[in-house]
């Protein structure tokens, strides 16, 4: 790279006229060395991967024995041998339960927390600390706080009288708690768009309204809601791509159980195939999760486009 | 920030005049504010309080004492069992060795990407970067199992090097970020600086570091904590304890230790403290840099 850029950049300026091809080459020489690490980075763990996984996905591999060609049989065993459509519908109650609670509870946060009375600074920064708290770690104080009879939720029921359920190992409660987990660690991260959202809006929206007549709650729904459009487009996207790939919290919090209440998609690629090596299968599940996550994300973007009659620019 | 806020009681005070007052007087306001105030507070806090409380406890303690009650007298032992009895020296060892290179070599390499990208010219410069653009739609989930496989046949797993390998060259949504960043930047300051007879790799060291501390901050804090509280890859392709990072070993070590809520709780807090420590130093550029992110996402 230096000798390149040294040839460059001493080019004395009289000589520059006659020298801007060779000066060009070298620049982009220069440009191409500089891309070169992150270029090597994309093709070998993005781009090639990608590849990778659609060929293996039409094939039977345990990654010893010579790799067969099976078509698209991968993709009919998995629905009827390996869960996959159970898989499927955790991962979508995982995320109907996840997404709308937290958003709500982000939005809730954000209105509340923007106030200017002293205090609610410290509080808006206690709520985004958990989005840097390592899940595995904030899953095992979960497992403490929720477990049957040493846990402190329990404890405070028993207090009131109550005999609190097996949280973890209730098919019931299981995939709820698991959801209030992430719930805890995401809502303050949201908050925060929210919050700029909210900043975006002008005044005199409100101002406006206000003459007209409008209760504050008229308020929210005609003024504050159509403007946080594409904020709240832009949290439930990247919410609901995050949500449809949860691993961390499932695999410390239940291992997929009681039974397979909680095997989420990811849970089951990985146990196909780094408990089974069962990669084309495991492959094809990757496809198929993919597939999933690409259409809700189009249905978003389409329903968006739709209902934004108006953005401030 | 500070002109919508500002202006927000304006219009709340013309609200009020325009309609008759709530009935909820002002103080009654005021109390229920700080009362939810105070609910959430000890939301987003006790997980971290109780667990501190319960760590510093034998476990005897815990199991009959009621969580609320502070540690008397707090004991290291729990600290001193997970340090010198199972490992935890060589976890925390491997997570910040890992984690460290991880960011280092993304950060840089990234800036580089991002300042080709950005302000110089050459063939197919669009076409790549479209390419760039396309894989960050790319989820992990589909590209773990092709990833393993690449490893597992280079005979990269166990080592250090396949828990940082994918991230270290630098990423397409970091690429991205501090592209948009550089963009910003005047043309002109490079053009002046080339004609001055300066290199490129001196513009990018000199000029553009130096502008770009920033985002280059907000790119490491980012690159970090990723790094720090990664789990799924380093638990893919390592299962010997000495390459195996915190998050791996808290999961396994809970797994084998499971009502012994002492060393467990201790063993989540060795990773959980060091980054409430670093949302203390850069608290506010943390959240000024996913407001950020998010924005350019």
């Amino acid at each position: 790279m230096s000798v390149a850029t040294a040839a460059t950049g001493l080019l004395p300026k009289r000589g520059r006229a006659a020298a801007i091809p060779t000066a060009d080459r070298g620049r982009v020489r220069t440009a191409f060395l500089l891309l070169l690490p992150s270029l090597v980075g994309v093709a070998l763990f993005l781009v090639i991967p990608v590849i990778m996984v659609i060929f293996l996905s039409l094939t039977r591999w345990n990654l010893l024995t010579p790799l067969k060609w099976v078509g698209l049989s991968n993709y009919v065993n998995i629905f009827r041998f390996d869960g996959m459509g159970n898989s499927l519908l955790v991962t979508a109650y995982y995320v109907l339960l996840n997404i709308p609670i937290q958003t709500v509870v982000a939005l809730g946060l954000a209105l509340l927390l923007r106030s200017k009375r002293p205090g609610s600074g410290v509080v808006r920064t206690i709520a985004v600390l958990p989005f840097l708290a390592t899940p595995v770690a904030m899953a095992v104080v979960w497992n403490w706080f929720f477990s049957p009879t040493t846990g402190i939720i329990n404890q405070f029921l028993a207090h009131l009288g109550i005999t609190g359920p097996a949280w973890l190992s209730n098919a019931a409660t299981a995939m709820p708690v698991v959801a209030f987990a992430n719930i805890w660690q995401y809502a303050g991260y949201n908050m925060l768009f929210f919050l700029a959202g909210l900043q975006a809006i002008p005044p005199s929206m409100y101002e406006a309204a206000s003459l007209d007549g409008a209760s504050k709650w008229q308020q929210f729904r005609q003024v504050t809601l159509p403007l946080l459009r594409p904020t709240m487009l832009f949290v439930l996207v990247t919410g609901v791509i995050g949500s449809f790939q949860v691993f961390d919290t499932v695999y410390v919090m239940t291992a997929g159980g009681p039974g397979n209440a909680t095997e989420v998609v990811n849970l089951n690629i990985y146990n196909t195939a780094f408990a089974g090596f069962r990669i084309g299968e495991a492959s094809a599940m990757s496809v198929v999760l993919f597939l999933v996550i690409l259409a809700v994300t189009v249905v978003q973007f389409r329903y968006f486009n739709k209902r934004t009659t108006y953005e401030i620019a | 920030m500070a002109t919508a806020t500002s202006e927000a009681p304006a219009a709340r005070t013309a609200s009020a005049a325009a309609k008759p007052a709530p009935r909820l007087g002002a103080s009654v306001r005021v109390t229920v504010f700080y009362l939810l105030l105070l609910i959430i507070a000890i939301i987003f806090m006790a997980p971290y309080v109780l667990s501190i409380f319960a760590a510093f406890k034998p476990l005897s303690a815990i199991l009959s004492q009621s969580p609320l009650r502070p540690p008397s007298p707090p004991t290291l032992a729990n600290f001193r069992a997970i340090f010198t009895q199972y490992g935890f020296w060589r976890y925390l060892g491997n997570t910040l060795m890992v984690t460290v290179i991880l960011t280092a070599g993304q950060v840089t390499f990234s800036l580089m990407g991002a300042y080709a990208f950005a302000r110089m010219e050459f063939p197919g410069r669009n076409a790549l970067f479209w390419v760039y653009l396309a894989t960050l739609m790319v989820p992990n989930v589909v590209t773990m199992v092709p990833l393993y496989v690449l490893f597992s046949h280079s005979g990269l797993l166990n080592t250090y090097w396949a828990i940082f390998l994918p991230y270290v060259l630098g990423t397409p949504y970091a690429v991205f970020l501090m592209r948009q960043y550089l963009m910003t930047i005047p043309k002109e300051v490079m053009e002046a600086a080339r004609l001055d007879g300066c290199s490129e790799s001196y513009i990018l060291r000199r000029i553009i570091v130096p502008i770009s501390r920033p985002i280059i901050i907000t790119a490491t804090l980012l690159a970090f904590v990723f790094g720090w509280n990664n789990f799924l890859w380093p638990l893919i392709v390592t299962n010997s304890n000495q390459f195996q990072v915190l998050t791996v070993g808290i999961s396994n070590f809970e797994s084998n230790f499971t009502v012994q809520w002492n060393l467990v709780l201790a063993g989540s807090l060795v990773a959980l403290v060091p980054m409430v420590i670093l949302f203390a130093i850069f608290q506010k550029h943390i959240v000024n840099s996913i407001s950020l992110t998010g924005i350019n996402r």
